[in-house]
């Protein structure tokens, strides 16, 4: 395995980021999110997870998807164009599950999505090992781990030794191999420390559990607090619904310029299932929020094949009304006794 | 510029080629794609449905209401209720619209073969029936008998009205009109469409029913088929949604585990009950 030192490691992300996009952690005005960056100088090191996941680099939150043209000489619809290789790094392994848990529905089910997957085939992700649950965390209960390698192409792993920060890579791609081709370090047998877990979290209950429990009274009660301010969906890893609409980018004499947007939508908000005429299959905020729990460890799971949640924690500290994924899991739990 | 990924979200380019007024707010839009090797390959089946592009306001989905083999045109019924169908209304023969399709999966035509079938339409619900009904007069023979029970809120919005004439004109086929409020010179019933049909009395037997309508309307529509007898397998409902991709990844259609876009948008009803979540 190779270990880097801290400057080693900079020097690397310096030189990443002279040839290619490097994306990594950035404190915005207090809140860390992934950006991109002209070398390790922007990065901000010290964080335990980012107030928004990397997803907004693979599945960006507004995205043109298509270019119209129309002309006197005609309508053209234009592709755009294919993303420049791109680097996220700092990402935490439950992020990178995240990214598996849209694969599943956007890559492995047939027709895939080309935009994601043209993200997802520029991008190389190096992962950066959480050395702890922090608060909020879960990511055991939703079968993760702080150093899970799984969707990561390299993962690193801090070591103390001697006083000094070292980072044991782990290559696990070859995408991570041609990355790492150029990455500095020494070669030798390291030990990986293990990650500190949270004690106590309640257990999963396979989503047949979740099927017969569809109709408890207890929806309604935490469904009663909902504002459907969609933060919880916004700051999640794993939702991935979208709303798709056309904007108009420039009307000059003779040629006019659409845009045909694709932009994250929630299932917690009213006009997501209304129907043309108004009417709503899902009418009430109770109904809407269980939803959301229900797509996560029941619909995705059995439809696609991979939980929707992966237990980052972001929306337990994001909900402006203290509603709890985590309780959910332990209700759910406890109603099938 | 070459993709390693063709993009299923990019329409097909389309002319459109006739519009006619079809109840107050409907238009029929006849649209015919302009690569002929996609036009030629833009093979559907009754039920089935697409996404039709009015560039730089949006794209929604609509049932088809032509027929395979009837012409190179595509036939959309459009209902002015928002944005996209609002600035579609304002569409002219000529413009250039966007169209991807066929998509989800359509009425299994095969299956109902040597079945009478009662076929139940409300407003433009009615829209992807048209094609149900023209594939059994096209294949006459194969059918049993042909009972087309048909209903709007009021005469003016109902569908298809100078076809009626030439389905009652076949063998074995009968329609029945229905307005939930009659005008003065409405020679038909007056009531919805439930009363229509328990009056009528449809026999189940060797019969399966099709329904296209508003949530309430399917609703009730199956209590009604339910008191004559008829099972809920015997029964398929076409179920309408917001539907943004139309490929079963936007999420918006989702009914419980069900996509309406791409498990639907036809379901046998005993499927439709076993849902999760109703869709009325």
């Amino acid at each position: 395995m190779k270990v880097l030192t801290q400057a080693q490691l900079k020097a690397w992300l310096d030189d990443l980021a002279h040839n290619l996009t490097l994306v990594a952690p950035v404190n915005v005005q207090g809140k860390l999110e992934y950006g991109k960056v002209s070398g390790s100088g922007d990065v901000a090191w010290d964080y335990q997870r980012t107030d928004m996941s990397p997803k907004t680099w693979l599945f960006p939150a507004t995205e043109s998807v298509l270019t119209v043209r129309q002309a006197q000489d005609g309508t053209q619809i234009l592709e755009p164009p294919e993303p420049p290789p791109t680097v996220l790094f700092g990402v935490r392994p439950c992020d990178a599950r995240g990214n598996l848990a849209i694969d599943a529905l956007f890559l492995n089910k047939a027709p895939s999505d080309s935009q994601y997957a043209r993200h997802r085939e520029a991008t190389t992700l190096i992962g950066v090992a959480c050395p702890q649950m922090w608060a909020s965390c879960f990511c055991t209960v939703v079968g993760g781990a702080p150093n899970s390698t799984e969707g990561l192409d390299i993962l690193l792993t801090e070591l103390q030794e001697d006083k000094q920060t070292l980072f044991a890579a782990q290559v696990l791609t070859e995408k991570g191999q041609k990355l790492a081709a150029n990455m500095p370090g020494t070669e030798r047998e390291v030990a990986l420390p293990s990650p500190k877990l949270t004690a106590g979290l309640p257990t999963l209950r396979p989503s047949a559990e979740w099927q017969a429990r569809f109709n408890e009274v207890y929806w309604q009660r935490v469904g009663d607090r909902c504002l459907a301010c969609r933060a919880c969906t916004f700051v999640c890893p794993a939702c991935r619904c979208f709303d798709v609409r056309d904007e108009v980018a420039s009307r000059q004499p003779g040629v006019q310029v659409f845009e045909r947007l694709r932009a994250w939508d929630a299932c917690t908000s009213e006009p997501y299932r209304r129907i043309a005429g108004g009417h709503n299959p899902r009418p009430t905020p109770q109904s809407r929020l269980r939803n959301r729990f229900y797509c996560k460890f029941m619909y995705y799971p059995q439809d696609f094949g991979s939980l929707g949640c992966v237990g980052c924690g972001r929306c337990i500290d994001a909900c402006p009304v203290n509603i709890d994924i985590l309780e959910v899991i332990a209700s759910v739990e406890k109603m099938a006794g | 510029m070459s993709h390693s990924h063709p993009n299923p979200m990019k329409p097909n380019l389309a002319t459109i080629t006739g519009i006619r007024n079809l109840a107050t707010g409907i238009k029929l839009l006849q649209v015919k794609l302009d690569d002929p090797q996609v036009s030629r390959d833009f093979d559907y089946q009754p039920g089935q449905f697409a996404e039709l592009s009015a560039f730089g306001v949006g794209e929604s989905p609509f049932g088809i209401t032509s027929t395979r083999g009837h012409g190179e045109e595509i036939e959309l019924a459009i209902n002015r209720v928002g944005t996209v169908t609002e600035a579609v209304h304002r569409l002219d023969v000529g413009d250039k619209v966007g169209v991807r399709g066929p998509l989800g999966n359509g009425f299994p035509m095969d299956q109902f073969k040597g079945k009478n079938v009662v076929v139940l339409g409300g407003g433009i619900g009615g829209a992807p029936l048209r094609p149900v009904i023209q594939t059994i007069l096209d294949n006459r023979a194969d059918y049993g008998k042909l009972s087309i029970f048909w209903a709007a809120r009021s005469p003016d919005l109902l569908v298809f009205t100078e076809e009626y004439d030439y389905w009652r004109a076949q063998p074995n086929t009968e329609l029945y009109l229905t307005v939930d409020v009659r005008t003065p010179d409405w020679p038909h019933k007056e009531g919805l469409i439930t009363t229509l049909i328990e009056g009528v009395n449809p026999s189940p037997e060797n019969a399966i029913t099709i329904t296209c309508g508003p949530p309430i309307m399917i609703k009730f529509a199956m209590l009604s088929l339910k008191k004559l007898g008829f099972k809920p397998d015997q029964n398929w409902v076409t179920l309408e949604a917001k539907m943004k991709c139309g490929i079963g990844k936007c999420g918006r259609c989702n009914l419980g585990p069900v996509f309406v876009c791409t498990d639907g948008p036809v379901f046998r009803f005993d499927r439709v009950e076993g849902f999760m979540e109703s869709f009325v």
